[in-house]
């Protein structure tokens, strides 16, 4: 009993040290890694790695808006201050304004397009006649928090595998968007994400005075959305919907009405002679036309009789099959209350790095840290010259790195780079340490008491406690800002301090002191 | 095995003038570098693509030796603002400081031109600054706390300051390094010179403490500080240069960037531990205090 209190130290760490290896290995503790968000697995351990490491694209923006709070609408309901709002403002649409009610008469207006001030945006809500208190720049939680579902709910319609979506809020207050897809190319996510994704279907048809327009079917008068289909025997790419019982009849009427669904059908010439054509059916995304049809004669006749509002079948048809697909995504998904501010001009950083790239990244920083601890390794022997001293020195040092391993790979931390240079990092002030603890042990002559050993340890510790605290405060600025990939490395720095202090240090001397005083 | 000792220094040959004359100078000469920094370019130092905004593209070349730089060249419009190859693959990492093309339009241009593009990443001119900011401030507040740390460990005026010097100077003269060596400030840098002050404060408290804390005489305390605390800064020393030259063959700019200033830190750091520090801390001893 006498071994195991007098190295309790020891034996903490050779626990904490197994119960490490175990996050690192078990199978038990594997995370899914197919289904862990913004991860990779890596086989072999229950490491999981970064965007870095694995390939992938971050994109990580701030939402595009400016807002008004507690807004005073009296009686006016909030479409209409929607319209109000929009139509005192160049370039904006009813869709680019949204209005919350927060209490029966007041909210918030938020006016979600690029290139509107805040100051724009007061001068509007003056004109209209509505009372405010203040403007800013930025949206609402409310729709920061829809975006952020109705963009992860894009990345999973259009398959992307992993993809994570998230709200961060920097210690200044700042709000953005971290978008995370593995495997992706950067082109892809971006014009996933940076479609509003508005679709309608507008009829197009001939007046007294020319033609007219008129959105007859929106987002939310589909009961379901099919897969987008390839087309083929003479039928092009497109997407087989079911509009809702509720609005069918209506739908059908407004059919007859226009004259799309005529005796016979319609053909649309909607692109090449737009001033001449049947009726037509459009198909508009974010306020651009991508395709325009008529309507076979089969169908008019339903439509005429009645009949398809029994059986509202209906399909979107496209150009071609990838745009079948945005539309697919953009239907089932929803449109962005706000768009994210990226582009050349935008607030945003997006990166993205190959996956043979990430791969090479990982091996290579792997490399990169075994050489930078051989460097250690070699210094200490040459300085010590005794292997008693050096060697625990060295497996003390690297069982702080096993021990920050095990906790990554048990609350499932991706590494990055960062992560990576904050272990080089530890292993550099870990073996500083313990030479500051076998110098002042091993000072003046032989340690031949355990009592003198203790003093001198007691002494080494406070330097080393103290030399802790300085690398804790240096390193906290980087924990909490987020400046990007740094957050990794400070986080793992102080852990590692921690670990180290509280833990392998005090081992070292244990393990040193039986080396000694035998 | 051959062990090394850490050579004693004799110290008493020297006075604290002549002791604190060379890291003063060097640090005076460092300060007027960023000052003229300042001057010429409007910034202590030079920003990097996380700092002002822009594009970085890290393509492979399929190019016999010596073609890719041109191709990279007439591949691109705007031109690259700097071109960096790596080594252990062919690959260049391109940087483009442009606000005007968005990164979509580069890896388009470099897919067009045969390229693969490895990885890209951009950074919006207001987010750099902001960024900028976040970061200035961040190594305001290490600094700072770490001052103000020292001072309460040790509860006296000159030991406490001759600390605060030291790792001012520890910091002052990397950057000013940088400059002269054409480094930018990333935030790997920015790390870095994070790092410094928790590494280069180590060194300072151990001599502190040796001296002011311990029996023995002056110099044999010196002696005794000095032979852990060289032995410690020169492990981080070899740690980090391995490092820098490695990471630097494998192109990873991250690893490359934290361990060039800490290479630069850790070395400044050196001289000003067991020449400026000392020299303070001795005037203290043996003058300072009035005894």
């Amino acid at each position: 009993m006498g071994v195991v209190r007098e190295n309790w130290r020891i034996f903490l760490l050779i626990v904490v040290l197994l119960g490490s290896l175990f996050a690192l290995f078990s199978p038990t503790m594997a995370q899914d890694g197919a289904d862990a968000p913004g991860l990779a697995s890596s086989g072999a351990t229950n490491l999981q790695y970064g965007l870095q490491l694995s390939g992938g694209t971050r994109i990580r923006a701030p939402l595009v808006g400016v807002t008004a709070t507690s807004v005073e609408f009296g009686e006016t309901q909030p479409p209409q201050v929607e319209q109000d709002v929009a139509g005192q403002l160049d370039g904006v649409t009813v869709a680019d304004v949204i209005v919350r009610q927060q209490t029966q008469t007041t909210g918030t207006v938020e006016v979600t397009v690029d290139g509107v001030t805040p100051e724009q945006l007061g001068t509007a809500l003056d004109s209209a006649g509505y009372t405010y208190e203040n403007t800013r720049e930025g949206v609402t939680a409310e729709t920061r928090s829809q975006t952020v579902d109705i963009l992860s709910n894009k990345i999973n319609e259009a398959g992307l595998s992993g993809g994570t979506v998230q709200q961060i809020q920097t210690p200044t207050g700042e709000n953005y968007v971290l978008i995370e897809v593995p495997d992706e190319n950067r082109q892809r996510v971006v014009n996933l994400v940076n479609q509003r994704g508005n679709v309608r279907v507008d009829a197009y048809y001939p007046t007294d005075g020319g033609y007219d327009r008129e959105t007859v079917l929106e987002r939310d008068d589909f009961q379901s959305i099919g897969n987008a289909q390839q087309g083929g025997e003479g039928q092009l790419p497109h997407v087989p919907v079911v509009v809702r019982e509720s609005v069918a009849a209506d739908f059908q009427q407004r059919m007859v009405q226009t004259g799309v669904a005529s005796q016979g059908g319609s053909r649309c010439r909607y692109e090449t002679a737009p001033n001449s054509t049947d009726p037509c059916l459009l198909l508009v995304v974010d306020g651009q036309v991508v395709n325009s049809f008529g309507m076979s004669p089969g169908l008019a006749a339903g439509m005429r009789s009645g009949d398809w509002a029994q059986d509202p079948r209906f399909i979107l048809q496209t150009q071609n099959f990838s745009e079948a697909r945005q539309v697919a995504i953009n239907l089932r998904a929803g449109a962005l209350p706000a768009p994210l501010d990226i582009g050349p001009d935008g607030e945003g950083t997006s990166s993205f790095i190959a996956p043979s790239q990430g791969q090479s990244f990982r091996t290579d920083s792997l490399l990169t840290g075994i050489i930078a601890v051989f460097a250690v390794a070699g210094v200490v022997f040459l300085r010590y010259g005794e292997v008693e001293v050096a060697l625990p020195m060295i497996v003390t040092a690297l069982s702080e790195v096993v021990i920050l391993l095990g906790f990554a790979a048990g609350i499932g931390y991706p590494l990055d780079l960062s992560v990576i240079a904050g272990f080089i990092a530890v292993i550099g002030t870990g073996v500083d340490d313990l030479i500051i603890i076998a110098d002042e042990v091993m000072a003046e002559g032989d340690v031949n008491s355990r009592r003198v050993f203790q003093s001198r340890f007691k002494k080494a510790f406070w330097v080393i406690g103290a030399a802790a605290a300085t690398t804790i405060i240096a390193m906290s600025p980087l924990a909490v800002l987020s400046l990007g990939d740094l957050q990794g490395f400070a986080i793992f720095t102080i852990l590692g301090v921690l670990v180290g202090v509280l833990l392998t240090r005090p081992a070292y001397g244990d393990i040193l002191r039986a080396l000694l005083t035998r | 095995m051959v062990a090394f000792e850490v050579p004693e220094i004799d110290y008493t040959r020297y006075t604290n003038r002549q002791l604190a004359a060379v890291p003063l100078a060097v640090l005076a000469v460092a300060l007027l570098i960023i000052g003229g920094w300042y001057v010429a370019t409007g910034a202590p130092v030079n920003p990097g693509l996380d700092f002002t905004g822009g594009a970085e593209l890290r393509v492979a070349v399929d190019a016999p030796d010596g073609q890719a730089r041109e191709q990279i060249q007439q591949a691109f419009d705007p031109n690259p603002a700097t071109i960096r190859s790596v080594p252990s693959d062919d690959t260049y990492i391109l940087t483009f400081q442009t606000e005007e093309v968005g990164v979509s339009t580069l890896e388009e241009q470099a897919r067009a031109a045969g390229f693969e593009v490895q990885s890209s990443y951009t950074v919006s001119p207001s987010f750099g600054s902001r960024t900028q900011l976040l970061a200035l401030g961040g190594v305001a507040f290490a600094f700072f706390g770490m001052s103000a740390l020292v001072f309460l460990m040790f509860r006296t005026f000159v030991p406490s300051i001759a600390v605060v010097i030291s790792a001012f100077s520890d910091i002052v003269i990397p950057v000013a390094l940088m400059n002269v060596l054409g480094i930018q400030l990333t935030l790997g840098t920015v790390a870095a010179l994070l790092m410094i002050i928790g590494y280069s404060v180590d060194s300072d408290i151990l001599l502190n403490n040796h001296i002011l804390r311990r029996s023995g005489g002056f110099y044999e305390s010196t002696h005794r500080a000095m032979r852990t605390g060289v032995t410690m800064t020169l492990t981080s020393l070899a740690a980090m240069l391995v490092m820098t030259i490695v990471a630097t063959l494998f192109g990873i700019q991250l690893l490359a960037a934290i361990g060039t200033v800490l290479v630069f830190g850790l070395t400044t750091d050196l001289m000003n531990t067991y020449m400026l520090n000392l020299s303070l801390l001795r005037w203290y001893k043996y003058e300072g205090v009035g005894n």
